[in-house]
């Protein structure tokens, strides 16, 4: 009687034991699959959410310049003409603008910035900083480099300059955050230079009437943006 | 036998004359050449490399393995012998696989009197085979007021020697490296914004290369172009006679 019944648990234990060896990896690659789901979900979200303010049609077409890299390859910059619809709010332009930066070139190639980062925030301050706020892929999948670092910056700032003159300096944020570096060599402590303006002593602007000259400013700005650099 | 010792005796005060003549004309032109060379003697004695990354960071990683951090060393070690040859004291932020801070790398260059800074790097980016040194670009910072300058600008100051050092650098390496630019480039490297010293970052491209070995090769290059440009620097700089007070491009 007692050999036979340990015997039964003993089979007993031995399925038990195999069908959780089996079932395991099933459930653990389920779970695996679920997370990155909801990861390229939430980057979908967000780019949708961003995208929305993109394909604001209402917006006349204008020429944007935007700055990619050059076919060289030798880590310089070309600029590219892209038509979009902008809108003249600077901080609202200033998104839809690196927002097809980020989106890229048609050739891949030609990047500057990682395919899965995020542009979450934009503002500008009345001096004329702007303030970007990129999600963390920004910093964890751009190359690690001096040269590969500065040009995703000067990708930035040169399109910022070229489309939305408002902006004299930059400060780059990523998810919130104040950082050190971008991958471990560029400085992202300080505010990077924009327009050439910037670099002279900030001409004190009139604080109160900066909302009532943009929309006054505007049509003659986004005019002067593309022939600006011809 | 008296008089070949009187003829060996005149012999030898007519040439112990002769000598001392010729000494003491040839002896004003030595004085000349010898006694301004205190005053306009260098004063750049340290050279200070900075292997870049380190420890848990292994800075751009390649497909076949290579590690950033591990190349860097390889050629601190190589440069470290070029210019210890060439009479140079040498210091190194780290020989081992470790990562001290930024503002510790820094440090230890502003701790010399009459030092310069090299930062190594290999990229992940560019051009195979290809070498750049880097400058921080001239941000124009408004002067510090009173002697004291603020550690986050130390490299302010020492902007036009950094530019001196990179270009002589840089040309060197644009003779050995083709598709290098022929000067020096700007970018706001992390690590020399804290250096109070002419500093420079090195970059090589890149850890993407299909065999280790290609990179390999190009160290004793770039270490030889390193040590060239240092030399030829050496004359420019000229230590601060005023402490606090940082030394200009002579002209």
């Amino acid at each position: 009687m007692s050999p036979k019944w340990r015997v039964r648990i003993l089979v007993g234990l031995l399925v038990a034991v195999l069908a959780a060896a089996i079932y395991f990896p099933i459930l653990k690659r389920r779970v695996k699959r679920q997370a990155q789901v909801q990861q390229t979900s939430e980057e979908q979200a967000r780019r949708e959410l961003v995208q929305s303010l993109n394909t604001n049609s209402n917006e006349p077409k204008v020429k944007a310049k935007l700055f990619w890299g050059s076919d060289a390859g030798d880590g310089t910059l070309a600029p590219t003409i892209v038509e979009l619809p902008l809108s003249n709010d600077p901080a609202l332009r200033a998104k839809q603008v690196l927002n097809t930066l980020l989106a890229g070139p048609v050739d891949a190639e030609l990047r500057t910035l990682p395919s899965d980062a995020a542009l979450l925030a934009f503002y500008i301050l009345p001096d004329g900083t702007a303030i970007a706020d990129f999600s963390e892929a920004m910093a964890n999948s751009v190359p690690s480099g001096v040269q590969s670092e500065q040009l995703a910056v000067d990708s930035i700032t040169k399109t910022l300059e070229a489309n939305v003159p408002q902006v004299r300096r930059l400060k780059i944020l990523i998810h919130g955050q104040e950082v050190e570096t971008l991958a471990g060599h560029l400085d992202l402590t300080g505010a990077f230079p924009v327009s050439a303006k910037a670099v002279a002593p900030v001409v004190a602007l009139p604080v109160a009437p900066a909302a009532l000259a943009a929309p006054a400013n505007a049509p003659a700005v986004s005019g002067a943006a593309t022939p600006q650099k011809k | 036998m008296t008089r070949l010792f009187r003829k060996t005796l005149l012999v030898l005060t007519v040439a112990a004359l002769t000598g001392s003549l010729v000494a003491r004309s040839q002896n004003p032109a030595q004085g000349s050449a010898q006694s301004p060379a205190p005053s306009t003697r260098s004063g750049l004695n340290i050279v200070v490399l900075d292997p870049a990354h380190g420890g848990t960071d292994p800075g751009a990683r390649g497909t076949g393995g290579v590690r950033e951090s591990d190349i860097v060393l390889d050629l601190a070690a190589q440069v470290k012998h070029g210019l210890e040859s060439q009479g140079f004291q040498v210091l190194q932020t780290r020989t081992a696989n470790e990562n001290p801070s930024f503002d510790d790398r820094s440090a230890l260059a502003n701790a010399q009197n009459g030092a310069i800074f090299l930062t190594l790097h290999v990229s992940s980016t560019g051009l195979s085979g290809t070498v750049r040194a880097y400058t921080m670009p001239d941000t124009t910072l408004p002067p510090g007021n009173g002697g004291l300058i603020p550690w986050d600008q130390a490299q302010a100051a020492y902007l036009p020697l950094s530019r001196k050092l990179g270009d002589a650098i840089q040309g060197e390496l644009a003779q050995r490296f083709k598709g290098s630019p022929p000067n020096v480039q700007t970018a706001f490297v992390r690590q020399l914004r804290t250096t109070a010293a002419p500093a420079i970052a090195i970059e090589i491209s890149s850890v993407s290369i299909q065999d280790k070995a290609d990179l390999d090769r190009m160290l004793p290059g770039v270490a030889d172009a390193i040590v060239r440009g240092v030399v030829a620097f050496r004359p420019s700089y000229v230590t601060p006679t005023v402490p606090g007070v940082p030394p200009g491009v002579k002209p």
